[in-house]
């Protein structure tokens, strides 16, 4: 197979181009935030001796209540972190969802509805999320 | 984009695509797995007891890892390609590197989950 032959200046920049890249730069942040929380649960593991697993667990449920290692992790770059990646991967989800169901629903009516529900979905589950993730 | 299928599921599902074509619907169903996850997640953190019962159960855990796992990994082929348009050609050495990370990753994922579920 030869190699792209179309330079992306003169591909032109419309919608489909713009979620192309907006799928794919989401899906790198959520990559470098997976990362990052790694590295940071490592750390976490050797100073304070307690369970990778079970850190690295924690490390994505942030639910006080139940999170026994919660005052490590509640604080403001834990939560702003799982913000950014319940964004990034609501972002890159919404895109994803709408590509699968626009193949199934194949009339004009159901896919204009059916993307005005996935993107109220996205909008109204990233609002709870965000809420729920600051204040806990 | 056209708004008529012309192919059935049965063509679709006989279809033999071989690894490309099995990548692309297993990153699908990949997909579709994370996004009931992601739900659950949401309920979960609005405080239904029993989202986190779901997302708690091993059975759960068993069936939905081993898909989100595969997209994850597949997503990483596709935007390195995608990224790296020279590295196109190489497309079935991806996928068959691919398939060996997945395999590690996976089974290490299956291997902790059945001990914590069994208390090994």
């Amino acid at each position: 197979m030869a190699t792209r032959t179309l330079p992306l200046s003169k591909r032109g920049f419309n919608f489909e181009t713009f979620m192309w890249a907006f799928t794919r730069f989401t899906v790198i942040a959520m990559y470098g935030l997976i990362i990052v929380g790694i590295l940071g649960t490592l750390g976490l593991s050797l100073q304070t001796g307690a369970n990778f697993g079970d850190i690295l667990y924690w490390a994505f449920f942030p639910n006080a209540a139940e999170n026994p290692l919660g005052q490590i992790w509640m604080t403001i770059l834990a939560k702003l972190m799982v913000i950014a990646f319940v964004l990034s991967a609501c972002g890159h989800g919404v895109h994803g969802v709408l590509e699968i169901l626009d193949d199934y629903f194949t009339s004009a009516l159901a896919r204009r509805w059916s993307r005005n529900f996935i993107i109220t979905y996205a909008v109204i589950a990233s609002l709870i999320a965000m809420y729920v993730i600051w204040t806990k | 984009m056209g708004l008529k299928r012309n192919v059935s599921l049965s063509a679709a599902l006989g279809y033999k695509g071989q690894a490309p074509y099995l990548t692309y619907i297993l990153h699908r169903i990949g997909g579709s797995a994370l996004f009931i996850f992601f739900t659950i997640y949401i309920l979960s953190l609005v405080g239904v007891q029993a989202a986190n019962g779901i997302l708690a159960n091993w059975v759960f855990q068993i069936i939905f890892l081993p898909f989100m796992l595969f997209h994850a990994i597949n997503g990483l082929r596709i935007t390195i390609l995608d990224l790296s348009p020279k590295l196109i050609e190489h497309f079935r050495t991806a996928i068959n590197i691919e398939w060996v990370a997945y395999i590690v990753v996976v089974l290490f994922a299956l291997f902790v989950i059945l001990r914590n579920a069994f208390g090994g």
